[in-house]
This record gives structure tokens, sequence and C-alpha cells, in this order.
């Protein structure tokens, strides 16, 4: 890690269109073009010498990147550059899925919502975002746009490691997409931080759980994990212990135990590896619990 | 001698007064150092070291020098090379290093540039050719034989080694029924300030350089000045900014910037500007010493205190800054608030490859009052005693002479320890809260103001207007705190006029008086004191003239609401203006007045710690309640009551703010705060990740309740005495004791992380599954 310098030499571009920036970065790497959505990072990045890219392009000025909309299917398509504001501002956000406002106003304070966007959380690849568990669990889809055209793929195969994604350097982070919420659905994210708000996760996690109204058992759950290893993840094999299963103690024990067999966290100087495992062990049981809670909830208010 | 029954009313003080300058601060009109523009001013950065410890072999400043937009370059040879410092024994600062480099972050080339961007694109132009040197960054391996030495004067790189020994501590260690030790630890924690440092110099061509900063003491930084400069004193100036928060530090003293702002200044002939990042205000020194307190203490069945053995390590970092006193100060105040007959103090700072440590707000009590109220807890616990009942039956009494040689007047210790019982519900909590609820107490207690061997005597001066308002000057600079205000009330009450009608000047060397400045909690009672006397003396003088034109002995003339009244014959009154007129129209006077307070009559024997080192001591007990999640082992302080003497608060607003502010800073440090560094490097330099408390970490105000038990001080202006600090000391034992109560983990080393907790509690179950 460098201390912070100024922003290094750069020239800065500011398309309009998609367009506009697939056509600037076709054929460049990721050394010489940085893209800038809210800065809150990319700033910080530059400033360190991390990345000390040619040209910027700030996609600030890409109108059509910024839009949350109801889908046709009842989903929801959020453009790369909603900010986290805009995300909790919006109605059918709040109506239809809150474990997104819950996560969003957890993120650092209201200077930094202002200008964060959903997109940068995400693209940025780093293991304590903490927009992607959630959105993971939410099962969603991301549209990758270049010069080539569109693909899209599930967000939980994006992050192939640290840091990273599999977007080729030509590829710009278009859009979020997520399926209409399940009925008997519903999630929560429990991020741990040490001071009580506007602080980095220590550990996140996200819970999503289908409960199945007859049987009373989860007819699906979904967890992802902030911090758990060194990219967000799906403990998919911790997910499969309790389908099909009733909420009981040992069958969360026995979740916990088996997120905490597919996690591998990290030690650094924020906090050990050994304590994030505790974390995860005791916020995955608490998440699905919540989770479960409010879903059943849900379902006994219905008429 | 005055009372508490001989205090008269008062028409100013005693009223919770909003701060003077709220309205300029809160309007963005208060004009700080980095606010300031002048014509041609250039902008100064500094290049920092990046290694913990080097030779500087050479530098190759021709690059940077080439850029367009720069100035001048700076290195250490164009210092005369004069060591400076707080105290003569300890003078190791150099205003650029010159041949070594001891922490990653000390200053070693400064550039002035057209603007700061320039600037900053020179600093990477410079060629620093470095010869790496071992390093050490633990005060235990660094005295051990064969360490890296950090200066070549401090063998065993000890940089202030200080012993006190009073009563006989072995004997009294063989009478005790009940002896036990415990080791404490504490982090560095940095004084926090919002507003980062920040100055402008100006050297004119005729040799005369003024420095505009945001300092809390402009009179120690003028004296550093010249002697880095190694210039007449004379031919500097010092003139204080607004000050956006302070807590000690670096606005206590000269810094490099501001010796490079006023060196490039020289060689450009243009003002030049410094401003910190937040970010190099956390790399560089001026911190609290972390610590390593070892503390023995020997007791009766009954728990009273028979002795006390401490030996402190001190983590000094590169330089020394204040640190000489600092640990002295620790073994002061193990005299306090509890009585110890026979004590033993042994400390060692030692230098290290690390940012340097000095004063902060509680200065080394805080870390004191952390190891010595937890292990009471401890005795409390062990020898089956209430842990009120423990505390008051160490109590210092008013009266009392401790050990060391404080002469205590007022002390209303039990008292405090009363209400906070009360406030807090204690006896309703203790031992009745819910599973992972606790509630804890902690004591402590504070000086107002130190008597030093350099300069400790305050002064004022009062001008009146012909408007009958004043101008007041002092040394003693607002640091948000208060100053000004209260300041402004003493002279106020005095005068019979209100607190508007006292303009309260800003420090400037070379117009106000002579005056240490804000430090060490000594503002209220020594400058409190001197502007008392300044204003009494401007009413002698009026009184002279008013008696004259009404007949009337002047001894018999009172100060009230803008007049000036006959005490014997009410009806005979004037009014102040008209009097102040006469006598500067007809008379030709000048009315102004002078006061100074030293309290210097007798001497402290730094070398065996004996002596009365301030006129005044003050009591604090707080209780704090917290709630660990017994899952994470995160703690919410859910509520926070403390009492304190501070004996008669003179502006019960500013005495709230800064008793609250005191107990949050303690907060952070017990809970939150740390400067985590790696081989040196501080990893979290950004106040995102060097975690201050916010609002969200605090108990809500309605359980958040402070007490002024009312004394009145003999020695304090209008019976106070400080506030700012002694509410802090308290409030770190007081978590580590609600953790404890919660959970059963007994924390000794800070900050009380979750980790910590949450380990401690799984250490717990596997024992008593074990048993
Ligand atoms: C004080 C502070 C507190 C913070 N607190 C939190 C927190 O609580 N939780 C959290 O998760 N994060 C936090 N962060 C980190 C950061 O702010 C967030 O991750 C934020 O959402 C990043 O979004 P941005 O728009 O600022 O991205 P930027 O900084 O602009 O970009 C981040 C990265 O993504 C790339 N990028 C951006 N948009 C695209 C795109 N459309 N396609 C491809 N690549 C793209 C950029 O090139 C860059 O590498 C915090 C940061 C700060 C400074």
């Amino acid at each position: 890690m460098t201390y912070l310098k100024r922003l290094p030499r750069f020239e800065y571009l500011g398309p309009q269109s998609l367009a506009e920036v697939c056509g600037m970065i076709a054929g460049t790497s990721r050394d010489e073009v940085m893209l800038l959505a809210g800065g809150t990072d990319a700033i910080l990045q530059m400033r360190r010498r991390e990345r000390v890219p040619r040209r910027v392009i700030g996609l600030k000025g890409v109108a059509e990147l910024d839009f949350v909309r109801e889908q046709a299917d009842g989903g929801l398509a959020i453009g790369a550059m909603t900010t986290l504001r805009t995300l909790l501002a919006s109605p059918v956000v709040g109506r239809r899925y809150d474990l997104l406002r819950e996560t969003a106003a957890q993120i650092g304070g209201n200077e930094l919502r202002n200008v964060a966007t959903v997109g940068g959380n995400i693209a940025g690849a780093l293991p304590c975002a903490d927009m992607s568990p959630a959105l993971m669990t939410l099962g969603a889809r991301i549209r990758l746009s270049s010069g080539r055209g569109d693909r899209w793929l599930p967000l939980e195969e994006f992050f192939p490691e640290f840091g990273r994604t599999v977007a080729a350097d030509d590829e710009v982070l278009a859009e979020i997409s997520l399926p209409p919420p399940a009925s008997g659905g519903a999630g929560t994210y429990l991020k741990f931080h040490d001071r009580h708000s506007m602080d980095m996760t220590v550990v996140g996690v996200s819970a999503y759980v289908v409960r199945d109204e007859r049987s009373r058992t989860f007819g699906d759950l979904r967890l992802a994990y902030a911090n758990g290893a060194p990219t967000v993840f799906r403990a998919k094999r911790a997910e499969a212990v309790l389908r099909g299963r009733a909420l009981t103690e040992e069958g969360l024990e026995e979740a916990a135990e088996t997120a905490c067999a597919e996690s591998s966290p990290r030690t650094s100087w924020r906090a050990n590896g050994e304590y994030r495992l505790e974390l995860i062990r005791a916020l995955t049981k608490s998440a699905i619990r919540q989770a479960w809670e409010k879903a059943s909830s849900r379902q006994e208010a219905r008429p | 001698m005055m009372n508490r029954d001989s205090q008269r009313e008062f028409q100013v003080l005693g009223k919770p007064t909003p701060k003077k300058d709220a309205p300029q601060k809160a309007a963005g009109r208060a004009e700080f150092a980095d606010d300031i523009s002048m014509p041609g001013m250039l902008h100064g950065k500094l290049l920092r070291s990046p290694h913990p410890h080097a030779r500087i072999v050479a530098i190759d400043a021709s690059l940077a020098l080439a850029l367009p937009g720069v100035r001048a370059v700076i290195t250490g040879r164009d210092f005369p090379g004069v060591r400076y410092g707080n105290l003569p024994q300890t003078r190791d600062y150099l205003p650029l290093a010159i041949d070594t480099v001891r922490y990653i972050g000390e200053e070693v080339a400064a550039v002035a540039a057209v603007d700061e961007d320039t600037a900053e694109e020179a600093l990477d132009l410079i060629r620093v050719e470095y010869e790496v040197l071992p390093a050490v960054f633990d005060p235990e391996e660094a005295m051990k034989q064969g360490a890296p030495q950090l200066h070549g004067q401090s063998p065993g790189n000890v940089s202030a080694h200080t012993e006190s020994h009073f009563g006989d501590v072995e004997a009294a260690f063989a009478q005790a029924d009940y002896v036990r030790e415990d080791v404490f630890e504490t982090q560095p924690v940095k004084q926090g300030m919002l507003e980062p440092h920040a100055c402008v110099g100006l050297w004119d061509g005729f040799g005369k350089a003024t420095l505009w900063s945001c300092k809390m003491s402009p009179y120690a930084v003028w004296r550093q000045l010249a002697m880095g400069l190694d210039i007449k004193p004379g031919d500097i100036r010092v003139v204080q900014t607004y000050v956006g928060g302070g807590f000690s530090g670096g606005k206590q003293e000269a810094m490099p910037m501001d010796f490079c702002a006023l060196m490039l200044s020289k060689k450009t002939g243009r003002p030049v500007k410094l401003v910190h990042t937040m970010e190099e205000v956390l790399i560089i020194g001026h911190m609290r010493h972390p610590m390593k307190i070892w503390l023995r203490t020997g007791t009766t069945k009954d728990g009273r205190i028979l002795a006390q053995h401490v030996k402190l390590l001190a983590n000094g970092g590169a330089y020394s800054s204040i640190g000489g006193f600092s640990i002295f100060l620790a073994g002061a105040m193990i005299n306090l608030p509890y009585r110890v007959p026979n004590m033993k103090f042994e400390a060692d700072r030692v230098y290290t490859n690390n940012g340097f440590c000095g004063a902060l707000r509680g200065h080394t009590v805080v870390q004191m009052c952390f190891a010595r109220d937890s292990q009471l807890e401890k005795i409390a616990e062990d020898l089956a005693i209430d842990p009120l009942e423990i505390r008051r039956r160490n109590a210092i009494q008013d009266g009392d002479v401790t050990a060391n040689g404080f002469r205590i007047n007022t002390f209303a210790f039990d008292e405090c320890i009363t209400r906070v019982a009360e406030m807090s519900g204690w006896y309703n909590k203790k031992g009745k809260l819910p599973k992972y609820r606790g509630i804890g107490f902690g004591c402590g207690a504070h000086l107002s103001g130190a008597r030093l061997m350099g300069h400790s005597a305050s002064t004022a001066e009062m001008r009146m207007l012909e408007d009958g308002t004043v101008h007041l000057t002092t040394g003693s600079t607002d640091v948000g705190q208060g100053v000004e205000t209260v300041m402004s009330m003493i002279a106020a009450e005095v005068l019979g006029v209100t607190v508007d009608d006292v303009h309260y000047l800003k420090v400037d060397s070379a117009a106000t008086p002579l005056d240490p400045g804000t430090f060490g909690s000594r503002v209220t009672l020594f400058t409190g004191n001197a502007v008392k006397q300044a204003a009494e003396d401007i009413c002698r003088q009026l009184a002279e003239v008013a008696g004259e034109r009404m007949g009337v002995d002047p001894r018999d003339l009172m100060f009230f609401r803008h007049e000036i009244i006959n005490r014997k014959d009410e009806k005979q009154r004037c009014s102040l203006k008209e009097i102040v007129r006469w006598g500067m129209f007809q008379q030709g006077r000048i009315f102004s007045g002078r006061g100074s307070y030293g309290y210097s009559e007798e001497k402290i024997d730094f070398r065996t710690g004996h002596g009365n080192l301030s006129p005044a001591y003050n009591p604090t007990a707080c209780a704090v309640e917290v709630e660990v999640d017994p899952e994470t082992g995160r703690v919410t302080v859910v509520g926070l009551w403390g009492a304190d003497d501070s004996g008669t608060p003179l502006n019960p607003l500013a005495v709230k703010g800064q008793v609250i502010g005191a107990a949050v800073m303690s907060i952070g440090h017990a809970l939150y705060e740390n400067l985590i560094r790696v081989d040196g490097k501080v990893m979290n330099p950004s106040l995102r990740d060097y975690k201050m408390p916010q609002a969200t970490d605090l108990p809500k105000l309605a359980d958040f309740k402070h007490s002024n038990v009312i004394t009145w001080e003999p020695e304090g202006p209008f019976g106070a005495k400080e506030a700012g600090q002694g509410a802090g000391t308290g409030v770190i034992a007081a978590l580590a004791n609600a953790v404890y109560d919660a959970t059963g983990v007994r924390l000794t080393s800070l900050p009380m992380t979750p980790e910590h907790i949450l380990f401690g509690m799984k250490r717990l179950q596997a024992q008593n599954r074990g048993q």
C-alpha cells in the first residue's frame, strides 16, 4: 500500500452513450483505460498508484446506464450507473426488493451513497463489497456490453479471483437484472463491522429464503458472503443442507458449519481469519433465521 | 479565603452561555489557517521518508527545481542544524531530517510551487538516496543489547526515564493482607481533531518572520521556531488563527511544516502555505503513548490500599516531543484519586522507529486510570467488597496531602461516587442485569494546569474602549473548548458588563501578553485568575475616577450592569460609559488592566517527583452500561453517567460539552481507535479506517448524564477547576469493568475489540465445560 498522492495525469473522456463508451474501450487494455463511475474507489486506486491509466472514461454522462425499471415479467432492471441513493429512493425497490434497500442503506454514509454506484460496487470485484452478496442471492444476472455486442451471465460467475472479473478489457458492466421475487421469498443482509455505522464490512452474509407454505420447509435457500473468501461467493453446499427441511436449531448449525467449511476468509490488519469464521458461523444462522421469519410473517399477513 | 458562603450572586458566571464564536463558525465565516490567501502566495508540500530507519546519502532536487511552477526546494541543510524540542534535556527534533530518518513519514524535503498540485508533482522528482538501516518497532526489543540505536545520545534507546518512591513500598507489601499484580497494555491513539494542521509563513526581506497558524500554544511555537531557525525570538511573530480542535499534539509545538513555510518564504520572498492532508495527520507523530503498565498493589483485608508499585514502558516513537513529562505525569497521578501511602514508580520511555508520541487530552492519566481502576475492581471482587465501597474506603478527601506532596484543597470524590450510583441506578443494576448486559464503574482525577520547570505563569491584559467595552488579550487560545467565552464571562463579571462587551482577541506574539497557552487544563484556572485580576485592575482605575467625580471613597464602589454604584448608598450611581469617557477625554487616562497568575512559590522536584504539581485537583467517577452481542462480541454502550467536581462551573454549558466530549474520546480509545502499524507503516491512515466513534456508537443523549458536584476551589477564579480532561479518565476502566460484568471476560489490553471479547467468552465457555 502506498500513501495517497495527487491524481496521476490522464486524459479524461466524457461519453454520452453506451455505444460511445464501447467504442472508446475497444482494443484497449485495463492498464491504459479506466472506467470511472462514482469514483469512491477508483479515485483512491489512482491516488495510491494502484492504477495509473492513460485515459479515464467518466460514465456520469451516460444517462442510459442510470435507471431502475420494473420489467414486464415482474423482475427488476438496474442500470450500472444507478447510485445507491437512487436505489434507496426507488419505490419498486422499497416495495418488492427490501433486501436491496436494506443492503444499500448499510453502505457508507449519505455522502458516499449519493455518488457510489451499484455498478462500481460490483465491478470493483472487492470481497468486501456489500451489494454483490445481496444481488447474488436474489439471482442477479448481469449484462456486459462491448463493441462486439452484449452477453448475459449470472453474477455469481463474475468473480474468478480476488479483485478480478471475467469481463474482457473491452466490456462494460451495463445492467443488473433480477427475476421477480419468489412467492414466499424474503431475504436479509447482515453486515458486521466494528463501528455501529459507516464502516467497512468485516463479514457480510446475505440469506434469501423461499418458504414453502404448505410443508413449512425451506423451498429454497441462497447464501452469499462478503469477505468470506477472496471473492464474494455463494455457499451452495450450505444452501443444500436446509432445502426441503423445516427450520431447526440443528439444521441451522449444520448449515453454518457447512458455510464455514466452504469459506476461506483471510487474515488482514482489519481482522483475523479465525474471527471472520466465527462471524460467518454466527451471522449465517441469524441471517437465515431472520429471512425465514420475514418470509413467514409475510405469508401470514396475506389474506 | 473565599468560601461557598461568601460567594456572591453572579451577574454573568454560572449561567449556561453559548460560545461566542458559534455564529461565525456556523456561518462558515471563521477564518482558519487554510482559508488565508495572500497575494503571490505559494503552496508547499513535504517529502516524507518511505523508510522507518535510514541514512540519507544524497538528495538531488535538480529535476524538481526544473519543473515549471516550482519556486524552491529545501532540505535539512537549509536550516542551521539546531535541534529543538520541549524539554531542554530531550531536544531531538530538526525542522527537516539532515542525515537520518527515523520513521516512515518523517519530513525530508519541502517544495514551494505556484499551486499544490505542482508542489506535489515536484516531490516525485526529488531523488533521495537512502541507506536503509535496521529498524526496531517494539520498545522491549529496542532496549535489548544489539538493538538498532535511534539517537546517539540515548543508549539503550531510552528517551526518558523517571522514578519516584514515597513511603516504603517493600515494607508495606510485607504487611499487606492481599497483593496482586497485573499487566495492562494500551494502543496508539490519535488526537482526531477535524482541522488538519495548517500554516502560512512570510519571511519579509528585512529579517522578520511571521507565521499564521492554528496553534493552541503560540508562545511555545514561537520559542521553538526561534530555536530551530537559530534567530532571535523578537524577529519572529506567531499569529493564531481559529483552531479547529486541538487535543494537544502538533498544534502545541512547532512542526516541520511551520519551519518549512518560513524557510520556503525566505527563499522565495513570497508567503507560503502548507496544509496537511488528513492522511498526513494520521501518519506523522503526535499521538497518545502506547504503554505496558505493570501494576502491583497491596491492600489490607478490608481493601485499603497500602502500597502500589508501577513499572511503565512507553513506546515513544522516533522523537521525544513532551514525552519526558508524559511519563512523569503518569507516575504523579498514581497519587489520585485514591490514598496511596506508599508508592513506587519506575518508567522508561523508549525510542522506536514509529511515529512519535506526546500529549493528547487526558495525557497519560487515561492509561494509568484504565490500569488502576480495572485492577481495583478485581481486588474488590477477590476481597468480596462492593466496588463502590472499596473506592470510598480509599478516596482522597479535602485537605489531604498525598504521598508525593499534592496539597488537596477541594476534592468531592465521595459525592461524585454517590451521584453516579444514583444516576445510573447502580444498586438496582449491578449483578441484576440480564445476561450479556453489564455495568461498570471507573474513577479518575486530573489537575488544573501543571507547574512546569519552564514557563508556567499566565498573564492577561485588558484595555477599555471609549464605549465601555474592553479588549481582552491573554496567551491562551480557544480551541473549541470555549476559552473565549469563559474568559469574557470572567471579565464581564468583574466589570459589570455583558459577555458581548468583552472582545477576546486571538494570540499574536507581537501584541498579546506572554502566556504558555492552552494545554494541561490550565486555562480556566491560570489564565482565568489572570483575567480576573486584570479586570479588577481596570475597576480600580475606574473607581478612582468615579470616586472623585461622585465624591465617594473608591473602595465603596461596585460595578453592576454597566453602572458604577456606591455600595453604601445605591442611589448614588453613574454609568460606566460616562466615567470611561470622562477619564479618557478629560484626564487623558488609559484604562488598561493587567493580571497574572504564577503559582510558583514552591518548586516541584522533578528528580524525586515530590511537590504540589497543580493548584487544584479534581476527581471524577462514572458508570457505563453495556450490552455485548454474544455471537459477535460487539459492545454497545447503552448508558454513561458521570459526575465531576469541576469546582464551580463558570459556564455550565461549556462544562457539559467538555465532560461529554472527554467521555466520548475515551469510549473511542476503549473500543474503536487504534493506529495500526505494521513494521512502522500506518495501515489505516484515513478516518474511514482509523475508527473514531460516531453518534451511532454512543449512548443516546437521554442515557448520557452528567452531574457537576459543585465545590468552591479557593485557588480557582470564582471557585472553578478544570473540566476538559478529568471526565475522560475513568471511562475506559468503567467500560472494561462493564464488559467483565456482562461477559466474565477481563480485558487488559486496548482497544477492547469484538474479537478479543468473543474469543474471551469462548475460552470461558471451554473452561466451564472442562470443569
Ligand atoms: C468512506 C467509504 C466508505 C465505504 N463504505 C463501503 C461500504 O460500506 N460497503 C461497500 O461495499 N463499499 C464501501 N466503500 C467502497 C465503495 O465506495 C463502493 O464499493 C462503491 O459502491 C463503489 O462504487 P463507485 O461508483 O464509486 O465505483 P468507482 O470507484 O467509480 O469504480 C470502482 C471500480 O469499478 C470499475 N467500474 C465502475 N463502473 C464500472 C462499469 N460500469 N463497468 C465496469 N467497470 C466499472 C472502476 O473502473 C473501478 O475499478 C466505501 C468507500 C469509502 C471511500
